[in-house]
């Protein structure tokens, strides 16, 4: 899934800040995922909130480089593990 | 006639005559007086074409049975319910207005005209719509209350939900319900109620202390989980029509609120009586 596909994700889902982390609950016209929820860690919540529409790889590598204090290996790599996970959620 | 329900007061009439299915008998409410937190009228006979070119909303259905499909109707929704024991026939159609407080509900009339406004599945989905206008959620749990604690215990259907309170009750703790409660926070404090069953049952309450998602399990066993994880798991046994942002919304904050003052636990059990024991020494 690539990251500016990820916008569009993020309209189909409702979601809530607990402590650090994120519940993800999807919007849905039937009751056969009602059992899907999802939950992010303190570093996918950041992610997932920083997705917007220009949002690239890099530049969210950057933020997350300020935020976290972590090397730009570390955050590219955090990023595409969020994106293959995410990319599971709405299959 | 008013149900009083979970401290929900529904207000039900017609001007025909209607019965009322014998679970929501003890429900009853004496107290004509009270302001209806829902009004229900009940007409008899469904009109063609109610819901043409109405947009489709959501479904519930199995891989060969409806349940019932929810509709945008005006500012509101409608509801289509199927009969559960003919299979995919109408059985009525409800029209709820835009705040979801003053429902119409159209009902075939039975074979010597008698009306059954809220047969199943209609009174739950009557339930659950207020619920989700209010601070509160129905969930697949049973409940018990020993005198000091109430406890819930929720899971997957044959994880163990009715055994478990069995074990509770032959140990002398009061049965809420085996199979579906609502929560509600009165003051400061959380509630567990039972609903109308298909038996009779008089209405119970207790307060609500503790929450196990529970399974089968090879020996007893509980773990305490805490923060999304724990809102999560309990939401995900709610039952819940994700179709409109507000309804999670509502939700998510219930749940959210629930989970930081009530403690939840993962507990595996062996159906004998130690779980009891094993449950209070280790919360």
């Amino acid at each position: 899934m690539e990251i500016q596909d990820l916008n569009k994700l993020k309209a189909q889902f409702v979601t809530r800040q607990v402590g650090n982390e994120l519940v993800l609950v999807p919007l849905s016209n039937n009751v056969s995922n009602m059992k899907e929820l999802f939950t992010m860690n303190e570093t996918g919540r950041f992610i997932w909130e920083n997705l917007t529409e220009k949002m690239t790889v890099d530049k969210l590598a950057e933020k997350m480089m300020q935020e976290f204090e972590v090397d730009e290996e570390t955050a590219i790599k955090d990023i595409n593990l969020f994106l293959e996970k995410v990319s599971q959620m709405k299959k | 006639m008013n149900l009083k329900i979970a401290d929900f007061t529904i207000k039900l009439f017609s001007e025909k005559p209607f019965q009322l299915e014998e679970g929501y008998l003890p429900f009853v409410d004496g107290d004509e007086a009270c302001v209806p937190d829902v009004s229900v009228e009940c007409v008899s006979g469904i009109p063609d074409n109610l819901l043409d070119g109405c947009k489709s909303l959501f479904e519930a259905r199995s891989e060969d049975q409806w349940f019932y499909s929810v509709y945008e109707y005006h500012a509101g929704l409608a509801f289509r319910i199927f009969n559960q024991q003919t299979r995919n026939s109408v059985q009525q159609i409800a029209i709820l207005n835009e705040t979801l407080n003053d429902w119409k509900i159209y009902t075939v009339p039975g074979p010597e005209n008698d009306l059954l406004p809220l047969k199943y599945p209609m009174g739950p989905i009557l339930l659950y719509y207020l619920t989700v206008n209010h601070e509160a959620i129905i969930i697949h749990a049973s409940g018990v209350f020993d005198g000091e604690k109430g406890r819930l215990f929720t899971g997957f259907s044959g994880f163990g939900k009715t055994t478990i309170s069995n074990l509770w009750k032959e140990s002398g703790a009061k049965l809420i319900n085996d199979d579906r409660l609502i929560i509600r926070k009165r003051g400061n404090r959380f509630f567990m109620f039972n609903t109308p069953m298909y038996y009779p049952a008089l209405p119970e309450e207790a307060p609500l202390d503790t929450i196990h998602l529970i399974r089968h399990a090879p020996e007893n066993t509980t773990k305490k989980i805490s923060g999304a994880l724990a809102v999560s798991k309990v939401l995900a046994f709610c039952i819940q029509n994700n179709f409109d942002k507000r309804f999670i919304e509502n939700h998510l904050d219930f749940v959210n609120e629930l989970c930081s003052v009530t403690s939840v636990y993962e507990t595996g059990f062996l159906p004998d009586a130690g779980i009891v024991q094993y449950v209070k020494d280790h919360e």
